[in-house]
């Protein structure tokens, strides 16, 4: 049996994920050692219709992605989600949050009729298509990336964590950034990331999603304690979480 | 401080070798292992950790009865990723062990000259074959045996003939129960506790052993109730999340139990006192 | 062994001729904390600390530690064989400390962690400024007598050190500035500990450790622990920064090969989801407030059967601070039990 055939596609995004793949300096030569990449637009020049695994980048915005993930999913035998825009729609939706007009005129101004500035509301990958794996993270956590194709290869389930950022945070050492008067959005974000952000005196911005049984009633109780108002708690949950419910169980 | 050094780690897997394998049904796999070096001696319902070096370990218990000279033997259930690659071994493949694990707890001498009743739900059946297999290698040291099986489909059965061999022997007797059958089956139709129900003699003074999935026990037990018998005579046998098996990682803990070294098995006396266990 | 008093000059000597020959791990600050790292220089060292962020268990049981290497079929057991010193260990961490070696080494003995608590030599101390939500009082931890080869209490312009090992006494040995400890460096030190004996007590428990398994034995029905479980994130903060913490995880990771990797085991915690999962998916312990009685009741009454009474709880005060909605704290719970049902039969 040859290599797994990988094809590397985008769509919405900041195309960062990828750069982080790209990132993984003399690692990328054990990857295209065990896997045959076949397309890759940021990488490389070649194209292929013929490929295993599609790693797909980036958020559904339009109709013709929809039907563009489609087809990409007809021909994968595997599906990876990679990064945020991916996994839970990202930073994209946003855009969810106003009237579908109002968001084209604000961007496009006078041009936003104009057909080939059509949009639709953000979809996650998931939303369109079955997705196999996720690569939760924005950017995506280079080693988690690699610890989910090594998990591919070997046929087992990459165990992802389903407890929230808290865990890896307070196994750093780090003085909690609600001390320091931030809302942190870390308790009900899936950890994996190692507390990047908290380890280095930033906030939790929630970009791996929420834990799948977060607890909104605790989430209150905080609120209370630090003398603030549920609206600061949810507007740091829109960057990230904008229209993401929970997969509660 | 004790002082004391040990060179030896307690999570370091022996190897073994398999020696035999065969699916009994969809996803059930049979495998006879022996430890490449010296013999792996253990008690009627203890466990091994199974290790795939780069997926993990699992814990399962031996179906064979330490009385079998030639390895010993394991049913594994496809449930997850260990289990899975498992699965993938082929005859003459090592993989690593650890243990055995557990004290076993059957009460293997004190239930000598008894009536014995076995209740296996499903994948409850492999442990439990560890204690019937000894039983009947040493048959004159015990009375009468019943063993009643039950699955959710006949596709589900396991040693189907091994069961009916049993059930051949001069003061053993098998029943079966599917929940759902299909044209052609003979035995009995419904849940485990359907055979309970239709003992028709006194067996308060039998010694009950139970094992299959947690939701079975509840049902079991009201149905040992309703036959008077008592909490002394009857013994479990536990499933819980286990990484060590040596009573540190704290996955397997029940109350002030561990299940993987105060049990697996652990008479209904005992866990009486244990909310957590049923 | 014996006790004698150093100079703090003496003292910094003889930290920096240690650094200069082997690993040495001191309390430091960091910002307005204080956390146990590697130490660069005596200068550093701070031993008026309160209390740190992580308990010094993270140098014994890693947060994540490689047990086992593989390649294909083989498995080498990992060990740590790098000797090292670690100064400032409070009495309550030291009688975690203490018990997690009980565990450790009782019935199947765990010769990762016990070879580098082996490797380690121990400088404790006695508390010097109680931390904000101590309670160590309560618990009768405020001072310790066995598990360190030396312990200090800061007596001024002197420290008493106590050496309880042979490892602890060739140590102060090679040190300068030693002298007889005098009746009234004796007294001073007697004094600082009747004192934490009291005063490390921010939160007040409202019958003796003693008494609390008993007091758990009639607990268990109770509606706090849906109270509580209704505020819990399950994030595990509790488990984290508990020195007595001591579950954990194995996972396997293995290198590009797909051959060869590391089994390790990192730190788990009974709050958190999944904890008691299967494979099939059936998970025995699911509801928060069940898993926040486990915690409770291990610390309280499971574990105190396995190690011949002591309570499992040392009242560091960490988890109080770690947790997030305020619903971790021991004492309040306790006597919130102890109000609502009371001690005795």
């Amino acid at each position: 049996m040859g290599k797994p055939r990988v094809a590397i596609f985008d769509f919405a995004c900041c195309e960062g994920c990828q750069l982080q793949i790209v990132n993984l300096e003399e690692e990328i030569l054990d990857l295209t050692g065990a896997f045959d990449v076949v397309e890759w637009r940021e990488a490389m020049s070649e194209q292929s219709d013929e490929y295993d695994i599609a790693i797909v980048e980036g958020s559904i915005t339009r109709p013709e992605d929809e039907e563009r993930v489609k087809n990409i999913r007809r021909r994968a035998k595997i599906l990876i989600a990679l990064g945020a825009c991916a996994t839970i729609g990202g930073i994209n939706k946003l855009k969810n949050n106003f009237e579908l007009g109002e968001v084209k005129e604000y961007v496009y101004g006078k041009d936003s009729e104009k057909p080939h500035l059509d949009t639709a509301k953000t979809k996650a990958v998931g939303e369109v298509v079955k997705v196999d794996y996720k690569v939760h993270g924005c950017p995506i956590d280079r080693d988690e990336f690699t610890y989910i194709l090594r998990c591919i290869l070997l046929g087992k389930e990459p165990e992802i964590p389903e407890w929230p950022v808290c865990v890896e945070c307070k196994a750093k050492g780090n003085v909690c950034v609600w001390e320091y008067g931030q809302v942190c959005l870390g308790p009900i974000t899936r950890a994996g990331c190692g507390a990047r952000c908290p380890s280095s005196g930033f906030r939790c911005y929630g970009c791996r999603g929420y834990i799948d049984n977060p607890n909104v009633e605790a989430a209150k109780e905080v609120i209370e304690k630090y003398n603030l108002d549920i609206k600061d708690l949810k507007a740091k949950m829109k960057l990230f979480g904008s229209g993401y419910e929970p997969t509660k169980k | 401080m004790s002082g004391r050094r040990e060179d030896r780690s307690i999570y370091q897997p022996e190897l073994a070798t398999v020696r035999d394998r065969k699916m009994l049904n969809e996803t059930e796999l049979y495998l006879r292992l022996s430890m490449d070096s010296g013999v792996l001696e253990y008690k009627p319902g203890q466990f091994v950790e199974v290790s795939v070096a780069g997926i993990g370990e699992a814990p399962i218990s031996i179906s064979s009865s330490p009385t079998a000279d030639d390895g010993f033997e394991l049913v594994i259930r496809r449930v997850g990723n260990v289990t899975n690659a498992i699965h993938k071994l082929q005859t003459g493949d090592k993989v690593g062990i650890r243990g055995p694990y557990g004290k076993g707890l059957y009460p293997v001498d004190e239930v000598k000259g008894k009536d014995l009743i076995f209740i296996c739900g499903g994948i409850g059946l492999v442990p439990q074959r560890s204690f019937i297999k000894y039983v009947l290698a040493n048959r004159g040291e015990y009375g009468q045996v019943t063993i009643f099986f039950g699955t959710k489909t006949v596709a589900q059965r396991l040693f189907a003939s091994e069961l009916s061999e049993w059930d051949k022997l001069e003061g053993v007797e098998v029943k079966e129960t599917v929940d759902k059958p299909e044209e052609g089956w003979g035995g009995e139709v419904g849940v485990i506790t359907t055979l309970i129900d239709k003992i028709d003699k006194d067996i308060r003074d039998a010694m009950i052993f139970a094992c299959g999935p947690p939701v079975m026990y509840k049902f079991v037990l009201l149905a040992l109730e309703e036959k008077k018998v008592k909490a002394k005579n009857i013994y479990l046998n536990l499933e819980r999340k286990m990484k060590c098996g040596v009573g540190k990682c704290g996955h397997c803990q029940m109350n002030n139990y561990y299940v993987c070294i105060d049990g697996p098995v652990f008479c209904y006396s005992k866990l009486k006192d244990i909310p957590e266990a049923i | 062994m014996g006790i004698k008093k150093i100079s703090k000059d003496g003292f910094s000597g003889l930290i920096e001729g240690l650094i200069a020959e082997t690993t040495v791990i001191g309390v430091q600050s960091k910002g307005d904390k204080f956390v146990y790292d590697l130490l660069g220089s005596s200068a550093n060292l701070r031993l008026d600390y309160d209390v740190t962020i992580l308990p010094p268990k993270k140098y014994f049981l890693q947060p994540a530690e490689i047990l086992l290497r593989f390649d294909g079929e083989k498995y080498e057991a990992e060990f740590d064989d790098e000797e090292f010193v670690l100064v400032g260990v409070h009495p309550y961490d030291m009688i975690a400390i203490n018990q997690i070696d009980k565990l450790y080494s009782e019935d199947n003995f765990d010769s990762h962690y016990m070879r580098r608590r082996e490797n380690a030599t121990v400088i404790a101390c006695d508390v010097a400024r109680a931390s904000e939500n101590v309670f160590a009082s309560s618990m009768g931890t405020a001072t310790v007598s066995e598990g360190f080869d030396i312990l200090l209490t800061d007596i001024g312009d002197f420290y008493v050190a106590e050496s309880a090992t042979d490892k602890g006494e060739k140590l102060l040995g090679k040190a300068e500035g030693v002298s007889t400890a005098e009746d009234e460096d004796l007294k001073a030190r007697e004094k600082i500990q009747e004192e934490n004996k009291k005063n490390l007590n921010k939160h007040k428990l409202g019958c003796k450790p003693s008494e609390l398994p008993g007091l758990l034995e009639k607990a268990y029905n109770h509606p706090i622990w849906e109270e509580l479980g209704k505020k819990c994130f399950s994030c595990g903060s509790c488990n984290q920064v508990c020195p007595t913490c001591y579950c954990f995880n194995v996972q396997d990771e293995v290198n590009w090969d797909l051959k060869s990797g590391t089994r390790k085991r990192v730190w788990d915690g009974c709050l958190l989801d999944g904890f008691t999962k299967v494979a099939g998916g059936h998970e025995f312990r699911k509801s928060r407030a069940d898993r926040i009685k486990h915690r409770i009741y291990r610390k309280g009454k499971y574990v105190p059967e396995k190690i011949g009474g002591e309570i499992a709880c040392v009242g560091c005060g960490r988890c109080v601070g770690a947790c997030l909605t305020d619903i971790a704290n021991p004492v309040k719970i306790y006597n919130r039990l102890i109000e609502d049902i009371g001690i005795g039969k």
